[in-house]
């Protein structure tokens, strides 16, 4: 007898069927894998920021024993297609092309650059080979500043460019900017930087690479984002036909933007493994990871605000210098969406944008949780600083700026409609939780002890996907895919280009599948990660909440359709008049007519009905993001920081979150603390940091500090009641809204508590020397 | 090479080793126990901990042939049957992990520091737990975890 669900799974914080092999050491990492004849790479790098190779003799290393092939920056451009990032590729925003080899040739950019790899019978050996590969360099005049590279005399990085200008100037303004500033009754300006820091995944990069020469097949099992992606890059820049280049990933340790598509290294590893006819594997270290894997951020911007005495914020001309460090990955992207994202939840009339991207002698600058998160920052932190000349209280500006939510919805300036944004709700909601009246009573009894607390807050907004556009999708990157399929033993399989490294999506999807079709959670399946049986995506953007949840909905739908379509003829009733509850077809009203799902599907698969129903329960569907709309919310820091030491510790950290319906509030909230933990790291230890000669000083974990258990707080989130805009898919995405609030949550907070010392803060890392010097210069000052 | 034998998970298992190679390699490339993680090669984040002698240790930066004779317990040795221990299950239940990658030495270092002090409270979970990096979840999730482990154990 058919028992109608009494739950759905959605919603639920269902354990993650991940779990059992984590917990348990079954886990499959790339680094697990060892195929038989499987030899092992690794790198020569620069040790210079900027240098002319002059000669690579690589005689010594190729006589050691157990070392197979050395190939040179000059060997691989023989075997394999000059070509840019795959990210970049797909997604860069035209301008000047960088021209560079897949190993340097005759240039190195950074330190880290590939030079060469050596492939060995064991990763020691290949090590060993390295040592003995003698490059002669010649110094070059390293890029190490923006400044340095805006400069047309700086030396440039590629030739063929002639500067070290990678994105040109541009300047677009949105609403009256001249008007605005010049009827404003205060204009203020400022200049603020953000910092030099990267992803750090607890797994680096890597792959094993596998040719077979018979067949011409390249298998490529990666640590990626998206399968498809890693073999477009394979495929292109190996000068190889698609359909013979297969990639395939088991779990991932972690990426937050790092493992898009096939970076350079792994790319060598597979043209070694080709020219060799064997597996070749490769597997990051942490200090090639910290020192060549790339690195994010690292903006300045002045800013120009229009202001009214009363505190409306009136106007923003924000000029962004970006620095991309060596070679094109993200950053010349990243300005369009700052420039689209800077006016936030804000009725803010006038924006003035202009960006110069630069190329200088440092890791490449890549994507990093809420790439664009800087102007979050940027915003957030010039509100502060204007409340504080105006005299004005943080959170009233804020709530007086913020566009109320009005039928048709105000269009932020640059263009997008801030539909269901409930930007000021999260405000007053953190705002309650905290209790300002009580912590301002409790930090001025405090104060007249010595010891310095303080509260900041900050908002957001993401386009997780975003609303609905004119052009018909919400997507950012386009449709999502998804192949589903009933077998004969009752499985539901879903089939997704989603690649999960950390955001559980074996798990949701199944519940939004399995309520949606009918079935038991432990009745569906994902699969992910084999470019031969998934369709084409990319887990990124947070975007899967929406996009892949809604077409794990819609195709589940589908499927269900089709299977009751074909038990009509078994029933003799209509499809109308039947239901899939919990595994079982049954007549709506009659339980006794129950049928497993599996059945109905090896009746389907027998043949035996000559029905004119189709009897192949497979769907392929694709999803536009219906209506989208925006995630947001906004977060509130309380902070003590230590005059005598600069030691700031968060004592209190609460978060107001809007994403929608949640699929698993437990992985939802495992997101959101996750980006928070990330964004107190930023501002309080981690830095990428380079001398003035272009030295990476952040190569081990003992320099690139990260936040351990004791640095992070319990982490409080509310969850908005959500704003539906979509008939069915209301989730939203939530992956990086954390990382992109915290930092100005957390720097607000501390320059709230240095107020005494009348300190202002126009820069993101703060670590204790940082705090001290700042409450000097406000001493001096 | 060295001959060396070391019990691993209960069984002796016996290895022929390069001096340099390390007790996370040996685990993991000879003995194929790749549940134990290599995270940093530089004894900082905690990844690759697994338990010699009663003690949490560090597995990338001890040798192969130092842990000769020694008793080893890696993840894979904590459920030998296939079912969870109480420290795992209560991990499961507390949404403790996301990526994974961090894990094997989140719960072996719990493990060893739970066996001696069933009775830590959040600061003193916290503070032993501070060896380990996890770059997903913001600790939260793992040191509930720990915390209802504790919990179960002492009312079991």
């Amino acid at each position: 007898m058919a028992q109608i669900a009494a739950e759905r799974y959605t919603g639920a914080s269902i354990k993650r069927s991940e779990d059992p092999r984590i917990l348990t050491g079954r886990g499959r990492y790339v680094d697990d894998l060892k195929l038989p004849g499987m030899l092992h790479a690794a790198f020569v790098r620069s040790p210079l920021a900027h240098g002319r190779v002059l000669s690579v003799d690589a005689s010594a290393a190729r006589e050691l024993p157990g070392v197979v092939l050395v190939l040179t920056g000059a060997d691989l451009e023989t075997m394999t297609i000059r070509g840019q990032d795959p990210l970049f590729a797909m997604m860069g925003a035209g301008g000047p092309m960088p021209d560079y080899s897949l190993l340097a040739t005759d240039t190195v950019r950074f330190v880290g650059d590939p030079v060469a790899i050596v492939v060995a019978e064991s990763r020691y050996l290949a090590e060993d080979g390295c040592d003995l590969i003698e490059v002669d360099y010649e110094d070059l005049p390293p890029v190490v500043s923006a400044a340095t590279a805006l400069d047309p005399g700086s030396p440039p990085l590629f030739a063929n460019l002639g500067d070290n200008i990678i994105g040109p100037h541009k300047r677009d303004e949105f609403g009256d900017v001249a008007g605005t500033f010049a009827a404003a009754d205060v204009v203020a300006d400022f200049h603020i930087d953000v910092h030099r820091h990267q992803n750090v995944p607890m797994e680096g990069r890597g792959c094993v690479a596998s040719f077979d020469p018979d067949s011409g097949f390249m298998t490529v099992y990666a640590a990626t984002q998206s399968v498809h992606v890693t073999k477009m890059a394979v495929a292109s820049r190996l000068g190889i036909e698609p359909d013979k280049v297969r990639v395939l990933a088991g779990d991932i340790g972690g990426s937050f933007g790092l493992k898009i598509g096939a970076s350079r290294e792994e790319l060598a590893a597979a043209a070694a493994s080709r020219a060799l006819g064997r597996p070749v594997k490769w597997t990051e270290d942490r200090s090639e990871n910290l020192a060549a894997s790339g690195q994010a951020r690292e903006e300045s911007f002045d800013v120009r605000a229009a202001v009214s005495k009363d505190g409306d914020l009136l106007g923003l001309d924000v000029q962004m210098v970006l620095d991309n460090g060596a070679y094109p990955v993200m950053g010349t992207m990243v300005p369009s969406i700052m420039e689209m994202m800077l006016p936030g939840p804000y009725k803010l009339a006038a924006l003035g944008f202009e960006s110069t991207a630069v190329a200088t002698n440092k890791a490449s600058y890549i994507a990093y949780r809420g790439p664009w998160a800087s102007e979050t920052f940027v915003r957030e932190r010039v509100i502060d600083l204007l409340a504080a000349e105006l005299g004005l209280d943080p959170l009233e500006i804020r709530l007086r700026n913020i566009a109320p939510r009005t039928d048709p919805p105000h269009m932020m300036v640059t263009g997008r409609p801030l539909v269901g944004v409930t930007s000021a709700e999260s405000l007053e909601r953190v705002a309650e939780l905290v209790d300002v009246p009580a912590f301002r009573r409790r930090q001025a009894s405090e104060r007249a002890k010595g010891r310095y607390l303080g509260i900041g807050m900050a908002t957001f907004i993401e386009g997780a996907p975003g609303p609905r556009s004119p052009e018909g999708s919400s997507g950012l990157m386009g449709m999502e895919h998804m192949r589903l399929t009933l077998a004969s033993d009752g499985v539901v399989t879903l089939f997704t280009g989603q690649m999960p490294h950390g955001q559980s999506h074996q798990t949701t999807l199944a519940q939004i599948a399995a309520d949606e079709f009918g079935v038991p959670f432990g009745q569906v399946r994902v699969v992910v990660g084999d470019t031969d049986v998934v369709p084409f995506g990319l887990t990124g953007g947070s975007r899967s909440a929406t996009m892949t949840g809604g077409v794990a909905l819609h195709g589940a739908r589908q499927l269900r359709g089709k299977v009751l379509d074909f038990a009509s003829a078994l029933f003799e009733a209509s499809a109308q008049d039947l239901e899939i509850a919990d595994g079982d077809v049954f007549v709506r009203g009659d339980p006794d007519s129950a049928m497993p799902v599996a059945e109905v599907a090896r009746q389907a698969a027998s043949g035996e009905f000559s029905v004119d129903a189709d009897t192949a329960f497979e769907v392929e569907a694709a999803y536009d993001g219906g209506e989208g709309g925006w995630s947001g919310g906004s977060h509130c820091a309380i902070v003590e920081v230590d005059a005598e030491t600069g030691i700031v510790t968060v004592e209190r950290y609460v978060a107001a979150e809007d994403c929608g319906a949640l699929i698993n509030p437990a992985v939802v909230e495992g997101q959101i603390r996750g980006g928070i933990a990330q964004g107190i790291g930023a501002v309080l230890l981690e830095r990428s940091a380079y001398d003035a000669d272009g030295n990476y000083q952040s190569a081990t974990f003992m320099d690139y500090l990260l936040p351990t258990a004791c640095d992070v707080p319990r982490i409080e989130i509310s969850h908005l009641e959500t704003v539906p805009l979509d008939a069915d898919v209301n989730f939203r995405g939530v992956g990086e809204g954390g990382m992109i609030v915290a930092p100005p949550t957390v720097v607000n907070a501390i320059e709230d508590a240095l107020a005494p010392f009348g300190v202002r803060i126009y820069e993101q890392h703060l670590p204790p020397a940082r705090i001290l010097e700042l409450i000097a210069e406000a001493d001096a000052g | 090479m060295a001959d060396i034998t070391v019990s691993v998970n209960g069984a002796a298992r016996t290895g022929s080793v390069e001096p340099r190679k390390t007790l996370a390699d040996f685990l993991r490339d000879d003995l194929d126990l790749t549940g134990t993680h290599v995270g940093c090669e530089h004894g900082v984040c905690g990844a690759c901990t697994v338990i010699v002698d009663g003690r949490p240790v560090r597995s990338c930066l001890m040798l192969a042939v130092q842990a000769a004779g020694s008793e080893v317990t890696t993840i894979e040795g904590l459920a030998p049957d296939g079912a969870l221990g109480t420290l795992q299950q209560a991990m499961w239940d507390s949404h403790s992990f996301q990526c994974g990658f961090c894990t094997p030495g989140f719960v072996m270092q719990a493990t060893a520091y739970l066996g001696e002090h069933p009775d830590a409270g959040e600061q003193e979970i916290r503070e032993a737990l501070s060896g380990n990096i996890c770059r997903c979840t913001g600790y939260q999730s793992i040191i509930d975890g720990v915390l209802l482990a504790a919990q179960r154990s002492r009312e079991a």
